[in-house]
């Protein structure tokens, strides 16, 4: 009996709550998108679906364009030469030349950042919460278990976590990467040992879809948005993070393990294991960087939109 | 003897592909060469590296890509002196990054070569199984594929540091950056 009080106490506590933070980003996310949309003298909030239906045949255009270009280029590959590509480079004498693969759009756009000033104090946070707590924390840890544990351990959350791949496969019509999905979770729970190994991989060569809801949300034309350098969270976007809060309704450990503190600790557990696979990349961008915040946030945007095109 | 230059010839006569494995399997060559282990071999160990990956890195079309349009206001001695800093930092970065290998396996994909240009796709296997997607773009120099640019699971090497560069020269000056730079080659910060 006493058993069940905290169960609903937490759980009418968490839904409204996470319902609230879900509905504030996606409000907010839209009005940014008509923002954007307003001052490039697009269309505005009411008028979004046809926006996302011309971005939709403008994209095809672009695909088009790209297409016959590479085509032009492959003929003659030495003198093509964007004009983007010459103001960039801003250097006729000693051209560089035509990048065929060009990541020349990428570099010139870069994901919009006005809230700067909070994003670095976060970032400062991060970092010390990294260096003080995660970093020893993931430390000690990675020397009390044998790394096979961990992968083992990794492995049965990212099986865990299979709902938020295959809806966010279903919901870009990748029905391929859906049936995949379905398949790995059955093979990797049952063989896998409750997802403890990824036989489908190994045996079956299925491998794991690397989709999510931020994903989603690019598919249908949202862009990023802005840079948001969340405290605990990271580098993420108003897009990515819109994503993610609803990916907190698709993952299961939350419906499995409803209390708060339990479920907290399962995410740390997590969280720490993971981290204690990954010291040292860290430290290796703040050393190799000049401005580790806008190399991360540089990185974290290209790094994206290489999971988007795929 | 023979048979080495031969099979030398060979490589530089190959593709993209052929210039990265060639490199690759050098550096792994130096890093699991029993004669080279420990720590006091370490001096040796990261000139060996340091000298193979020389060869096949264009530091020059790496500066001259990351400081992009500022590239041109740059004097003679300048552009040699930004090569000379960027480019140790970069080694330093690579050699860091390579001094930790622990027998991880590469695998070969596609190769794609358009003129002068070259892309070639390559797969790590970590020692904790996940795959890193990696890929490498050349150009030819003469008759060698010289690496221009690195992209690590889509972030692009040159496009992250053009980002940094430009982002410090929009607040500050050349001479700052330059200041930052040789201050990171140097280990001050």
């Amino acid at each position: 009996m006493t058993g069940l009080t905290p169960f609903k106490r937490d759980r009418f506590l968490v839904v409204p709550v996470k319902l609230l933070i879900w509905l504030t980003t996606l409000i907010s996310l839209l009005v940014m998108t008509a923002l954007a949309d307003a001052a490039g003298g697009g269309p505005g909030l009411s008028t979004l679906e046809t926006s996302i239906l011309a971005r939709e045949t403008e994209a095809h255009e672009l695909i088009r364009l790209a297409y016959s270009e590479t085509q032009t280029a492959e003929r003659n590959p030495q003198k093509e030469r964007s004009p983007q590509e010459v103001k960039e480079t801003g250097n006729e004498g000693t051209p560089l030349g035509a990048d065929p693969w060009g990541d020349e759009e990428v570099s010139v756009d870069s994901i919009p950042d006005p809230l700067e000033p909070m994003n670095r104090a976060f970032f400062v946070f991060n970092d010390k919460l990294y260096f003080w707590f995660f970093k020893p924390v993931g430390t000690g840890y990675k020397m009390v278990v044998p790394e096979v544990g961990r992968i083992c351990i990794r492995n049965f959350f990212t099986n865990l976590i299979m709902p938020i791949r295959a809806i966010s496969c279903i919901l870009q019509g990748k029905f391929e990467g859906f049936g995949i999905e379905l398949i790995r979770f059955v093979v990797n729970s049952t063989a896998g040992f409750l997802g403890f190994q990824d036989v489908a991989r190994d045996a079956l060569n299925y491998p794991i879809q690397d989709e999510d809801l931020g994903q989603v949300l690019a598919f249908y034309g949202i862009g990023p948005g802005l840079y948001l350098n969340l405290p605990f969270l990271g580098a993420s976007s108003l897009r990515d993070t819109a994503g993610w809060v609803g990916e907190l309704y698709l993952n299961p450990l939350d419906y499995m393990v409803s209390d708060f503190w339990p479920n907290v600790g399962f995410r740390s557990f997590d969280v720490v294991n993971k981290t204690s696979m990954r010291i040292g990349e860290y430290e290796a961008l703040k050393k190799a960087a000049l401005d580790p915040y806008v190399a991360m946030r540089d990185a974290y945007y290209q790094y994206r939109l290489n999971q988007i095109e795929k | 003897m023979l048979i080495m230059i031969a099979v030398a010839s060979v490589s530089m006569a190959g593709g993209p592909t052929e210039a990265i494995r060639e490199t690759t399997d050098k550096i792994i060559a130096i890093l699991t060469d029993p004669s080279l282990k420990g720590p006091d071999q370490e001096p040796e160990r990261a000139r060996q590296i340091r000298k193979a990956v020389d060869e096949r890195f264009d530091w020059e079309e790496m500066s001259m890509r990351t400081l992009a349009r500022h590239w041109k206001d740059r004097s003679q001695s300048e552009r040699s002196e930004f090569i000379r800093l960027f480019g140790s930092l970069l080694e330093r970065t690579y050699l860091e990054k390579v001094e930790s290998y622990s027998g991880e396996k590469v695998l070969y994909g596609d190769e794609k070569v358009e003129g002068d240009y070259g892309l070639v796709t390559v797969k790590i296997i970590t020692k904790q199984d996940t795959e890193i997607q990696v890929q490498y773009r050349l150009k030819t120099k003469g008759a060698a594929w010289l690496v221009y640019d690195i992209s690590i699971e889509g972030v692009s090497l040159v496009n992250n540091y053009r980002k940094q560069f430009s982002s410090i020269l929009a607040r500050s000056s050349y001479n700052d950056l330059v200041e930052k730079l040789r201050s990171k080659v140097e280990g001050k910060e």
